[in-house]
């Protein structure tokens, strides 16, 4: 019993032996590995640890690889919050300007007021502009609307100018998207009109490359330059009221005259005319 | 064998940590080892049945990457193995200061053993210069409570001395 304990205790090893055998055993591997030809069993070695590193390997990668991307990600947001910075501050730029330009709207609104843009009447009726001017009808313009658009033969035309509405002309020609207008200065042109402020009324006519005339003045009429000049309710085509320029000079005839005949300068160059206001609805003229 | 596996899943993220840090603090020149790290730690933590073989593993691959010389490293952690069942006896490594100190003595003999054993058998010098050598062992250093405690936490049961 007792031999067979000894056995047992020189058997087993100390437990400083015990503790120095195993890194002994790791470091003469280490050792062996070392000093071995790297082609050999070293190269064998290898391609065993190769597959059970190169997967860690791959996945270190992946894993550093995905942090890095993490990173320009993370830049990229900071680059995103910079950037939002920077918009919301246009943004705000942006209102004020709108801000600004709603009250430039606003003040384009009423100076167009002040200027009479808009006819002072309440007639119904289209703008259009001149599309086309013959050179050798040079009193006669071609409209951008036509019958498509409401507008008829024998409508009034009226215009703005230096704030100031006028009579352009007639409408004497309509196709579906086109309309011929006859200016006030040719001399096909005609209207009945009337004298202000002495009520004295005449029939204007256009007078080409001349002036404008309205004939058949009263005699006696207390006509003056600067007189204004409105079409007459008796008109056919055109509706009362509406100016048609100033008296420039007032000719006073022969005896054997019957009526005067005053020169006329139309409020409504015909030069100038860009823009129209056809007048539509005015009933019972047309 | 949840316990191995714990070793395992410990041992895949110090070779990923490693790979980021030997690759981000290459760029500016310093050496730095989480795996050095990471074994001191292991042995502080686990009985030398399994302290020496994962030491011999984390050399293993780190020598995997070399071409002239196959088992440096893992003789090296070897003898950092050895050291650090050596003085666990007298440290303790409870406390971060003596974490500290340990890893950053072992990086820098580490360092320089590694390069004796690369100029003895392989006549070629791999010395990368003083300022690389502190620098990496102070950063090594710095880690070292980190890793601690991480694998305090990962492998407080099935490993510890005390149980064994």
């Amino acid at each position: 019993m007792l031999h067979t304990k000894k056995r047992k205790r020189n058997a087993a090893p100390s437990g400083f032996s015990r503790r120095a055998l195993l890194p002994l055993f790791y470091l003469t591997l280490s050792f062996l590995l070392m000093i071995l030809p790297l082609d050999g069993l070293v190269s064998s070695v290898k391609a065993v640890l190769g597959y059970i590193f190169i997967p860690q390997i791959r996945l270190s990668h992946s894993a550093v690889k995905y942090a890095d991307n993490v990173s320009n990600t993370v830049k990229e947001l900071l680059n995103t919050h910079h950037e939002n910075r920077q918009l919301r501050q246009e943004i705000e730029a942006a209102k004020i300007l709108g801000a600004q330009a709603e009250m430039v709207f606003e003040e384009n609104e009423r100076l167009a007021s002040i200027l009479k843009l808009q006819p002072s009447r309440p007639w119904k009726g289209t703008w259009a502009q001149i599309a086309y001017r013959e050179p050798s009808q040079w009193n006669t313009v071609i409209l951008d609307k036509g019958a498509r658009d409401g507008i008829q033969p024998r409508s009034a035309v009226i215009s703005v100018e230096n704030g100031i509405e006028g009579l352009a002309g007639e409408v004497v020609e309509v196709s579906d998207s086109t309309a011929k207008v006859l200016l006030v200065r040719d001399e096909d042109f005609s209207a009945a009109a009337y004298l202000s402020p002495s009520r004295d009324e005449g029939l204007l006519v256009g007078g080409g490359s001349g002036a404008v005339h309205l004939k058949y003045v009263p005699l006696l009429s207390s006509v003056q330059e600067g007189d204004r000049v409105y079409t007459s309710a008796s008109s056919s085509i055109f509706p009362a009221g509406i100016l048609i320029g100033e008296v420039s000079s007032v000719k006073k005839g022969h005896s054997f005259q019957t009526a005067l005949t005053v020169e006329v300068a139309p409020a409504i160059s015909s030069s100038a005319l860009k823009e129209v206001f056809v007048i539509l609805d005015d009933k019972g003229k047309k | 064998m949840w316990a191995l596996f714990k070793l395992f899943i410990a041992f895949v993220g110090a070779t990923v940590f490693h790979w980021a840090f030997a690759t981000a603090f290459a760029n500016i020149g310093i050496q730095v080892s989480v795996m050095l790290v990471f074994v001191v730690a292991a042995c502080t933590l686990l009985k030398p049945a399994y302290g020496y073989p994962l030491a011999f593993l984390c050399g293993l691959f780190l020598d995997f990457f070399g071409t002239k010389l196959f088992g440096n490293n893992a003789f090296t952690f070897c003898l950092l193995a050895l050291f650090v069942y050596m003085l666990s006896e007298r440290f303790d490594f409870e406390s971060i200061f003596p974490q500290m100190v340990t890893v950053f003595c072992l990086s820098v003999f580490a360092v320089l053993f590694n390069a004796l054993l690369l100029s003895l058998f392989t006549s070629s010098a791999v010395w990368q210069g003083f300022w690389s050598l502190l620098a990496g062992s102070v950063v090594n250093a710095l880690m070292a409570p980190a890793v601690f405690f991480v694998l305090r936490i990962m492998l407080s049961k099935g490993f510890s001395s005390k149980e064994a």
